[in-house]
């Protein structure tokens, strides 16, 4: 027997990488793409069962460079919601794995985010957010603080939006932020984001090394590592992993369960939050961007929501699946509707 | 006196949301019950509820379905265009009015009949005075040109299917219209029905619904779309039938429909459907194929299948909406930047409506592009004859789809967009299927679909995809080709023009010319559409828009020597094509005095 390591449907974590990252060395997005390949890996999803879907920037490159085993669309800028949409409609079975940026999400792409989260779509969406446009160069985007300053140029005079804070007030089922420095928190947080049923928001802070990472920009690695509001330690249980096999905490803890049957422990750090408690998520968000800090963590969670799928009544088997006699109805019916026409 | 039967147009005046529409179709459907050969178009505001609607009936022997150039009989219910209706009016022409109007008819040339529709109507039910009083002028009509009371009955009951308080209001308000009709006024006039050998199958449709059943026997999976005139009804017939005709054997459904959030995200789903292995659609107008447009170059450059509908409305910008127009032609052909090439299915009945409804998907998933189907207000909203929807005549054509490990190995060194057949048309996999998976993408890629800007690689894309678009011309519905033994005019159209050419071509004869007619079915046009104009030294290519938008397709990819015999006749106002119009441009055209 070899020492190589197999998850828990006999793969190796090589059936689970991409192609190599055109990425600048050190960006945040290829550290997520690493907790991605892991996340699924350690899951054990099959890589087939997979969809990566993406817009248009440098995070949304990243799908070529994880999960090469899986089929995935790199869409149009801001558009990535609804080619997901359809594809789910017709294969519900597929997991949904979607990268998004802050200018694919935050402007282009608002509407398209907001109207997913409205549908409740099976889907995890991924936004990596470094606060500028780096494919064309370093341009601010919505989500930069307010006086972001870059090296050259103007000062941001906007207010930012916060894509949590959104999410959270549109319902959205299951809403976090992490850092791309942070890897057991966004591991844990995938993880369960995957597990999930219903759309996932996981709000990424990635800086962009080229453009963004003066230790003045909110969004850089210096920034987020000295401002970092964590919520709780966070340490999810696949499940396949029988609980009681698990360390209990030493101290305060909440568990919340999965659709798919795993857990994600919430260990209390000063404050106990709780995530299905909308008003005080929100506040937390606000406190920390009123402290010019980040707030890390499952922010908001409710599995008592109805997929999009769910809502339409769909059939069983997925629609792609569907035989030509399930999908065309037969020349008797035709008869009768043209005999009802005529009035007979 | 001698009377005209089958042979006269009646041009109803009402404000839009009184319940005219209702009244119109009775009208419509009772001379179409008695076998009268008969058009209706309705001429509507961008509305909810009181401007001008003019309902336009064109009864004709010989099978005209164009509006005629004249009112023989006007109707006057609409106090806002009272002056104006009449001032248009030829002399002769016999007015029936609503006398509680309190207008003056002041038209001593023209026979009119008055009668207080509102005042009577109140009689029967003053709250609703104002949608029944309609009905006073059905019975005038049916007393006048002595419309069989049993067709208006069967018309009526239909019309307001199962609301029986509604049948019984309407049916008194009509009796009463015909028998004050028939005390009161001075007849008969010069015009009747006459009853005629109706074939047993035939029945009104509008194309919209003809499409959307079309859709639902075309296994559509899932319909996205955004709410706008004229192309909504087709979207809320697929919703309204499918429960009926598509549930899968656990009562679930196999369409999703989803109402979009726009129609970038109305398109984004339909290609999303294809490239997951569904038949995904969408219809919408011609506003909400400028917003697709930047999908509809991802479905082409990525080869990914999907079906939009454009029933187009008067164009540019928000247009006049409710209008029809064949202004979005050179549009689909060429949607989005850079080099591209859309099919375009053009019916010009409502059975090819059907037809191309179920077909459209076939055609999407055999080419792996978006495939439009082409039509418009006219045809899309309007009630047109039918003997009856014709089954499928062929089995669904899923295209070049891998489902397993053993098909793709059948392939020498696979690869997603790489020409295997020398057709242009690559195979594909699914995701799901775990076989040899790729990333989408609209960036340039080569033929395994990883990322490319190589110069020889992206050459040889565009060029396989143009051969690919280009073999699809003779797959595509045939012309309908009529060819007088004397090739001397042709006239090449397409579309609802259908309905007007017969009377265009009558009027062309009669000034002694000899004209052969093709009707252009698709896009890229298929090579008999080249033959024909091969053969015929005057062709015009006669359209509904302004710029001859088929011509500029035609000029640019017939050969040179051709180019000369071509003429355009193009003219749009938002009207359905009248023959006297389009007859007299060409006419003109041609140099030909009548």
């Amino acid at each position: 027997m070899s020492n190589i390591k197999l998850n828990v449907i006999d793969l190796e974590k090589s059936e689970y990488t991409g192609g190599k990252s055109s990425l600048c060395p050190g960006c945040g997005h290829d550290q997520i793409s690493n907790v991605i390949i892991q996340a699924a890996w350690e899951n054990g999803i099959p890589p087939e069962g997979i969809a990566k879907m993406s817009g248009i920037g440098c995070s949304s490159k990243t799908p070529a460079y994880f999960l090469g085993k899986s089929h995935g669309f790199n869409t149009v800028h801001g558009r990535m919601p609804s080619v997901t949409t359809g594809a789910s409609m017709v294969n519900k079975s597929l997991a949904f794995i979607a990268v998004s940026g802050d200018g694919d999400t935050a402007s282009i792409g608002i509407g398209q985010f907001v109207h997913a989260i409205r549908r409740n779509l099976d889907m995890v969406y991924i936004i990596e957010n470094n606060g500028v446009y780096g494919l064309t160069k370093g341009q601010y985007s919505a989500t930069v603080e307010k006086g972001s300053k870059k090296k050259k140029g103007t000062t941001n005079v906007q207010p930012p939006i916060d894509l949590c804070a959104m999410a959270i007030n549109l319902g959205c089922s299951f809403v976090a932020r992490s850092f791309s420095g942070s890897k057991k928190q966004l591991t844990s947080l995938i993880r369960a984001a995957m597990g999930h049923r219903g759309m996932a928001v996981i709000d990424i802070i990635s800086p962009c090394v080229t453009f963004a990472n003066n230790d003045e920009s909110y969004k850089s690695y210096n920034y987020v590592k000295e401002n970092d509001e964590v919520l709780h330690m966070l340490d999810y249980i696949p499940h396949f992993t029988p609980l009681e096999e698990v360390d209990i905490p030493e101290g305060e803890y909440d568990d919340i369960e999965m659709f798919d049957g795993s857990t994600l422990r919430l260990e209390t750090l000063d404050e106990n939050h709780d995530p299905s408690d909308a008003v005080s998520a929100l506040s937390a968000i606000h406190k920390a961007e009123g402290e010019n800090k980040h707030v890390t963590g499952l922010l908001y969670y409710d599995d008592s929501m109805e997929t999009a799928d769910e809502g339409l009544g769909l059939t069983e088997t997925p629609l792609s699946a569907l035989s030509e006699s399930e999908m065309r109805p037969s020349e008797a019916e035709l008869a009768s509707i043209n005999a009802a026409f005529r009035g007979a | 006196m001698e009377r005209i039967c089958n042979d006269f147009t009646i041009n109803i005046a009402t404000a839009n949301g009184t319940g005219s529409q209702s009244a119109n179709l009775i009208v419509l459907n009772s001379m179409f019950q008695m076998g009268v050969p008969v058009s209706g178009k309705n001429l509507f505001p961008s509305n909810i509820s009181g401007l001008p609607t003019w309902f336009i009936i064109r009864a004709s022997d010989r099978g005209y379905q164009a509006p005629g150039d004249k009112a023989h009989i006007q109707v006057l219910m609409n106090k806002d265009t009272w002056h104006k209706d009449l001032a248009l009016i030829e002399p002769g022409t016999i007015v029936i009015y609503n006398e509680d109007a309190k207008l003056p008819v002041d038209r001593d040339d023209c026979p009119s009949y008055g009668m207080p529709m509102t005042k009577m109507a109140r009689g029967i039910n003053p709250k609703l005075a104002r949608l029944m009083c309609n009905m006073y002028y059905v019975g005038a009509l049916a007393h006048l040109l002595e419309i069989d009371a049993t067709a208006i009955d069967e018309s009526l009951k239909n019309q307001f299917k199962g609301k029986e308080k509604a049948i019984e209001l309407n049916q008194r308000a009509i009796s009463e219209g015909r028998a004050y009709a028939a005390e009161n006024w001075e007849g008969p006039i010069p015009y009747c029905v006459e009853a005629r050998d109706k074939n047993p199958d035939t029945f009104l449709v509008e194309g919209n619904e003809a499409v959307a059943l079309g859709s639902i026997f075309g296994g559509v999976n899932m319909l996205s779309w955004y709410p706008i005139t004229p192309s909504s009804s087709l979207a809320e017939s697929i919703i309204d039938w499918l429960p009926k005709l598509r549930e899968g054997d656990d009562g679930g459904a196999t369409c999703a429909v989803i109402q979009a959030e726009d129609e970038l995200a109305a398109a984004g789903m339909v290609i999303g459907a294809g490239w997951a292995g569904g038949r995904g659609m969408t219809c919408t107008s011609g506003p909400g194929i400028s917003l697709m447009s930047e999908f509809i170059g991802l479905a082409y450059f990525a080869e990914v299948p999907g079906v939009i509908w454009d029933v187009n409305r008067v164009g540019p910008s928000t247009g006049l909406p409710t209008r029809t127009q064949q202004g979005d032609l050179s549009m689909l052909y060429e949607a989005s930047h850079g080099d591209t090439q859309h099919i375009v299915l053009i019916p010009g009945t409502v059975d090819e409506c059907f037809e191309y409804g179920w077909k459209v998907f076939d055609y999407a998933e055999r080419f792996q592009t978006i495939v439009f189907g082409f039509s418009d207000l006219d045809l899309g909203m309007n009630n047109w004859s039918t003997a009856g929807f014709q089954y499928p005549d062929s089995p669904m054509d899923r295209g070049k789809v891998l489902r397993t490990q053993e098909e793709v190995e059948a392939i020498v060194n696979y690869g997603r967009y790489r020409d295997v057949d020398g057709d242009g048309i690559p195979y594909r996999t699914l995701p799901g299927s775990g076989l040899d998976p790729i990333l989408y993408r609209g960036t340039g890629h080569d033929e395994d679909g990883i990322y490319s800007e190589d110069p020889d690689v992206y050459y040889a894309t565009i060029t396989r995809l143009r051969k690919k678009i280009d073999g699809a011309r003779d797959l595509l519905p045939v012309p309908i080709i009529r060819e007088e033994e004397e090739q001397q005019i042709g006239i090449v159209y397409y579309g609802s023009m259908e309905n007007s050419i017969t009377e265009i071509d009558d009027m062309l004869e009669s000034t002694g010319l000899s004209v052969s007619t093709c009707r252009v079915r698709a896009l890229p046009y298929h090579s008999e559409v080249e033959g024909f104009i091969e053969r015929h030294d005057k062709v015009i290519i006669l359209e509904i828009n302004r710029d001859g938008q088929l011509y500029g397709i035609l000029r640019k990819e017939l050969p040179v020597h051709l180019l000369s015999r071509l003429h355009s006749v193009a003219y749009t106002d938002g009207i359905p094509p009248r023959a006297r119009v389009y007859a007299d441009k060409i006419l003109e055209t041609l140099e030909v005095t009548v």
